[in-house]
């Protein structure tokens, strides 16, 4: 769908993006990951044509990117506005006409976007009538309403109430499962674990890891397994000896626990069930993979992680 | 182009719906119209009767100037020289509100002059005018031709007479017509300065509320630059015809129920006109007397070229203008900013007006030509130069003036054009000489 290759960028001396290169393919949410200032916006700029890079190129759909694959492309920017004075309906149709619809079909795709959102009565009410969040919700209808093959999302979460933020985040994943192919730049690690099909991670102007969310946690697990149990701590403080070694306990409840162990020495995950059956009652046991949080720290500032 | 086009229709759409448009079209020309009625009702009264005195040292004219008494002018004749000082301070010619000179060089330049004390009005000066062309046409006929007065006057040309006053012989600013001039040139600066204002604000509403990356999104900077440029424009060419017919219907009004014999032939008094002079003067010789601005936007101005050149130059001029306001909204990296270097911009627009006084009171100095000529101030200067009329076969001035300023608004485009492209994007920054630099060298 969208081939990267090699872009760099400098403003001036400063270096923006330096040899960066992506694939995303059909019908996948990727996740485009890094510190602030890393050069995330810049290259989101570069795929919408914005700014112009100083090297290599991007493909869009086989081809050599230019201004007209732009109406293929809906953009959601982290800076983000609507014109105050505006109602949501001329909205619509001023920015849905400069993506190429003609007025019809924005207004056949601005009743079903706002049927599906429940919010029809907004259709005429001013932008400077609406609260943040649902000024948002409004952003994103425009972004999607041309309905596009790529959507690049900066952000797409940040503003919005828990409730608003599983909607947005439930209408990304309806969009993938249409055939959409989404890039999603977001600090939100969380969101990223639960919809993200792969990712990658710039950080100082290149990329630095690239690949499946379910890869790059299991490449970076650290060989700890979680036990749920009920029962006295001390009992399975006990029982783990000198085999095992706790790392991290959490109360659950009365005498319910989640304990995180390391194995030492040979020791297996089938090795401690044996250990503790009988000292206490396990409810679960899995091995404990890292989250994209823990990834993106220890990618993004290791040194800091090893002096402390 | 279609992208530029839908950018130049919400900005259009948005300043029509604007209350600040809508007070503006309604209350600008009610401004105008009462300021107006002032001036008809108050303005340029002139002294009804005027007492000529004509020095003619070699008897050019013979004492003859009009067939008919002429109730409102006596002619008297010296035979020897007289210095214009001497007219000025002695007291035997205190009485004589002007003087005329002729020699042989009147003959010979087609030009004379009238000195007078008072600012005569413009009744007064085409009634002068017209009397003592007559008078030296015949002379010359009977000089330098065989012809008969009636075959001479169908082949003639036009003698040139300048106005001026007795105490400051070179002061020409008392040329009426250019201050209607003035008038159009005064509201071309308050058009550019208003609209300009307008681009500024709406680039740097698009900047702040930070709509305008998804604008950049869907069309190219210089797109979008054109789109404002485009929209904006077309408000303020809505906003001028609505002054325009406003004012027209006004003018209309003031005409059918101020001063109704105006303009009718039927109310003309030939008595003392010759039978030629008759079918020559029914345009300019209504019997009621008004005062010179009444007579001024009723007979003097010719509104089809003015207003045909007035909005030739103030298209031209806003192109000029406008890119100076949208690339200063657009490099600004917060509205502070934004005030702070209007500044300049609203100096050099009040230097324009300035010139354009400069060039009506100066019209034949060097540096009311370069004025007409720099794009700065062109667009005010011209208008007053239209009004005041350009020499026979020099109106190429006018389009020479146009054309350095069409060049310098495609080169100021293109500028704005790199700055806009560069400094859209940016927020927050302190806006540096440096900084400006490296953006217009960046594609």
């Amino acid at each position: 769908m969208l081939e990267i290759q090699h872009i760099s960028k400098s403003f001036f001396r400063k270096i923006a993006l330096d040899d960066v290169s992506l694939h995303l393919y059909p019908g996948e949410i990727f996740g485009l990951l890094g510190p602030n200032g890393a050069g995330k916006t810049t290259l989101i700029r570069i795929i919408n044509q914005i700014i112009e890079a100083d090297k290599g190129h991007i493909r869009f759909n086989g081809e050599w990117m230019s201004r007209h694959h732009l109406k293929n492309i809906g953009y959601l920017p982290e800076e983000r506005g609507l014109y105050r004075n505006m109602t949501v309906e001329s909205h619509a149709v001023f920015l849905g006409q400069l993506r190429g619809m003609s007025k019809k079909q924005v207004q056949t795709q601005l009743d079903y976007w706002l049927n599906k959102f429940e919010i029809v009565d907004w259709k005429n009410k001013r932008i400077e009538e609406l609260s943040k969040g649902m000024a948002q919700k409004v952003q994103f209808i425009c972004t999607v309403l041309h309905d596009p093959k790529l959507i690049i999302l900066d952000e797409p979460l940040s503003g919005f109430d828990p409730i608003n933020i599983e909607l947005i985040k439930h209408e990304i994943v309806e969009m993938k499962a249409k055939g959409k192919t989404i890039l999603l730049s977001t600090h939100n690690m969380k969101s990223v674990e639960e919809i993200c099909d792969r990712a990658a991670l710039i950080h100082q102007s290149k990329k630095i890891m690239e690949g499946k969310i379910s890869d790059i946690r299991e490449e970076r697990k650290t060989g700890e397994f979680a036990v749920k149990f009920r029962g006295s701590m001390i009992a399975f403080v006990n029982a783990l000896w000198t085999s095992f070694e706790l790392t991290e306990k959490e109360i659950l409840g009365d005498e319910t626990f989640i304990a995180r162990v390391k194995m030492r020495g040979d020791n297996t995950f089938e090795d401690l069930l044996r250990t503790l059956l009988g000292q206490v009652k396990i409810e679960a046991a899995w091995e404990v993979l890292p989250s994209m949080q823990d990834v993106f720290i220890d990618l993004v500032q290791p040194k800091k992680t090893s002096e402390s | 182009m279609k992208n530029s086009w839908l950018i130049a229709k919400r900005e259009w759409l948005e300043r029509m719906r604007s209350s600040s448009f809508i007070g503006m079209a309604l209350f600008g020309p009610l401004l105008i119209l009462a300021l107006l009625y002032f001036l008809f009702a108050y303005g340029g009264e002139g002294k009804q009767r005027w007492k000529v005195l004509i020095a003619d040292p070699t008897g050019i004219m013979a004492n003859k100037i009009v067939a008919n008494e002429d109730n409102a002018m006596r002619y008297s004749f010296a035979d020897g020289y007289i210095e214009l000082e001497e007219f000025r301070d002695a007291k035997q010619f205190q009485e004589f509100d002007a003087l005329i000179e002729i020699n042989e060089k009147v003959l010979s330049n087609k030009t004379a002059f009238i000195f007078h004390r008072e600012q005569p009005s413009v009744r007064m000066q085409t009634r002068l005018q017209f009397q003592l062309e007559r008078r030296l046409e015949e002379v010359m006929i009977q000089r330098f031709t065989d012809l008969k007065v009636s075959e001479f006057r169908k082949i003639k040309q036009p003698l040139t007479i300048g106005f001026r006053n007795v105490y400051d012989p070179f002061d020409e600013s008392k040329d009426i017509r250019g201050w209607a001039g003035f008038f159009f040139g005064g509201i071309i600066f308050l058009f550019l300065f208003l609209f300009g204002m307008t681009i500024l604000r709406s680039v740097t509403v698009d900047k702040s509320n930070r709509i305008v990356e998804v604008l950049l999104a869907s069309v190219n900077p210089n797109q979008l630059l054109a789109g404002k440029i485009i929209g904006v424009g077309l408000a303020a060419f809505v906003q001028f015809f609505v002054w325009f017919i406003l004012v027209s219907i006004g003018l209309f009004v003031f005409r059918e129920s101020l001063f109704p014999d105006l303009l009718d032939p039927a109310n003309m008094n030939f008595v003392q006109l010759s039978e030629e002079m008759k079918q020559q003067s029914a345009d300019l010789m209504p019997q009621h007397e008004y005062n010179s601005i009444v007579e001024l936007v009723f007979d003097r101005i010719d509104f089809v070229t003015m207003t045909t050149y007035f909005l030739v130059f103030f298209v031209v001029g806003y192109l000029f203008y406008g890119a100076f306001f949208a690339a200063i909204g657009a490099t600004v990296g917060s509205d502070s900013d934004g005030q702070q270097f209007i500044l300049p911009l609203l100096v050099i627009l009040s230097f324009a007006l300035y010139a354009g006084y400069y060039s009506l009171s100066n019209p034949e100095s060097d540096l009311a030509a370069f004025f007409h000529y720099l794009p700065f101030t062109s667009p005010v200067v011209v208008m007053v130069k239209l009004a005041q009329g350009y020499p026979t076969g020099q109106a190429y001035q006018l389009f020479i003036a146009l054309l350095i300023l069409g060049i310098s608004a495609i080169c100021v485009l293109f500028v704005a054009g790199r700055l806009y492209k560069n400094g859209i994007l940016q927020y927050g920054h302190r806006v540096k000489l440096s900084l400006l630099w490296k953006w217009l060298k960046k594609m």
